[in-house]
């Protein structure tokens, strides 16, 4: 699917199959547990990135069905880069109704960047004053595990990280996404 | 239209659901066994105990039930689901193999039966069992997956991601959904 396409099919299914909730319900829900995290590791930002990555884990394993569900999807993307469309411009756009953009692709295609220009996650956010937090939390960590609990479960093995956030006063919020491999599909056991 | 019955198998080939809509006399439960049980024979049109009508298959009934009987059944249950599992998979490999990575196995059809297949992204699949006239049922399996699986087992806070053994997903509201909705086509 190009990406013209898919950006076509999020807007419609945005608009005609969604339920909708109010978005500050989700940042402050968010925003509530990231607070929370940074009080139980007593301010151990490596730590709470590496929770929030696990908890969109865990988010991403159930979500991606829901994504297949809603958007009807019946088959498997014939690249990784239709991959990248289909995340920034059906995923993103049916859950979060934003469309972060594809960019900065490696020459083999197996890495690409999301450039976030909204984040609904950081509405109203400030990092912790502590000297710290400005180079340490990431503070929408959740969504790198989003993506790999999703992908691992369409076969992809995939690595995220974040490499910026406006709210550590970078110009961008950008996610570095690389392939790792596909992952085969499991045979049955051997009749003995 | 007649539905024997319903399979899903998750993405580590495990058999995670199966439910029968057509319970002939108890020894005779329904079976895709053929005579040489080592690999599944796709084309073969498979002797199959539910189908009545059919008076060599029904001529099949011998034992009476006994606690023996019943442990057997369930062996055979098992053992049907593995080979429907092994059927499925071969064909599917060797429909992609022969038309393309995009192309999909769909139906094959018996002299006693038509078995339907369908498979998401995340390599879940299901398999429906139905008498040979049936139409495509592959909106069908669809349905099922996006209404039922996804809102009632993904969904479920309380079931778990894998479903190990069937957990999860027997639960009330999937059963019902899932029986109301097989009825509603016979």
């Amino acid at each position: 699917m190009s990406a013209n396409k898919a950006a076509r099919v999020g807007e419609e299914i945005w608009k005609g199959r969604i339920d909708k909730v109010n978005a500050e319900l989700v940042t402050l829900t968010y925003g509530t547990i990231v607070a929370q995290l940074c009080k139980d590791f007593e301010a151990d930002y490596v730590e709470v990135n590496k929770q929030l990555d696990r908890m969109g884990y865990n988010i991403g394993l159930r979500l991606i069905e829901d994504y297949l569900a809603k958007s009807n999807t019946m088959r498997r993307c014939s690249n990784f880069r239709e991959t990248a469309d289909m995340i920034a411009k059906v995923g993103f756009k049916i859950f979060l109704n934003i469309t972060p953009t594809v960019t900065n692709w490696t020459s083999d295609s197996k890495q690409f960047s999301l450039v976030f220009e909204e984040n609904p996650l950081a509405d109203f956010v400030e990092l912790p004053d502590d000297g710290r937090a400005q180079d340490e939390l990431w503070y929408s960590n959740i969504f790198c595990g989003v993506l790999r609990g999703a992908l691992e479960m369409v076969q992809m093995q995939v690595e995220a990280h974040f490499i910026s956030d406006v709210l550590r006063g970078n110009d961008t919020t950008e996610m570095r996404v690389s392939l790792i491999r596909y992952i085969d599909d499991e045979l049955p056991p051997e009749d003995d | 239209m007649q539905v024997y019955s319903f399979y899903i198998f998750d993405r580590h080939t495990e058999c995670i659901y199966s439910k029968s809509w057509f319970t002939p006399p108890p020894p005779a439960s329904s079976s895709l066994t053929s005579p040489s049980t080592s690999r599944p024979q796709s084309q073969q049109p498979a002797p199959h105990a539910s189908s009545v009508t059919s008076p060599p298959v029904a001529s099949l009934v011998v034992a009476p039930p006994s606690a023996a009987a019943l442990k057997r059944s369930k062996q055979k249950k098992d053992d049907d689901a593995k080979l429907i599992f092994g059927t499925v998979f071969s064909l599917r490999n060797m429909v992609r193999k022969l038309g393309g990575e995009d192309d999909a196995f769909i139906a094959y059809r018996t002299g006693q039966y038509k078995l339907h297949y369908y498979e998401t992204p995340t390599n879940l699949r299901f398999a429906l069992l139905t008498e040979p006239g049936a139409l495509s049922m592959r909106n069908v399996l669809h349905q099922i997956y996006i209404n039922l699986w996804v809102e009632y087992v993904v969904k479920n806070p309380l079931s778990p991601v894998e479903h190990k053994g069937g957990e999860g997903v027997r639960n009330e509201m999937f059963e019902m959904g899932l029986d109301k909705f097989i009825r509603g086509l016979m």
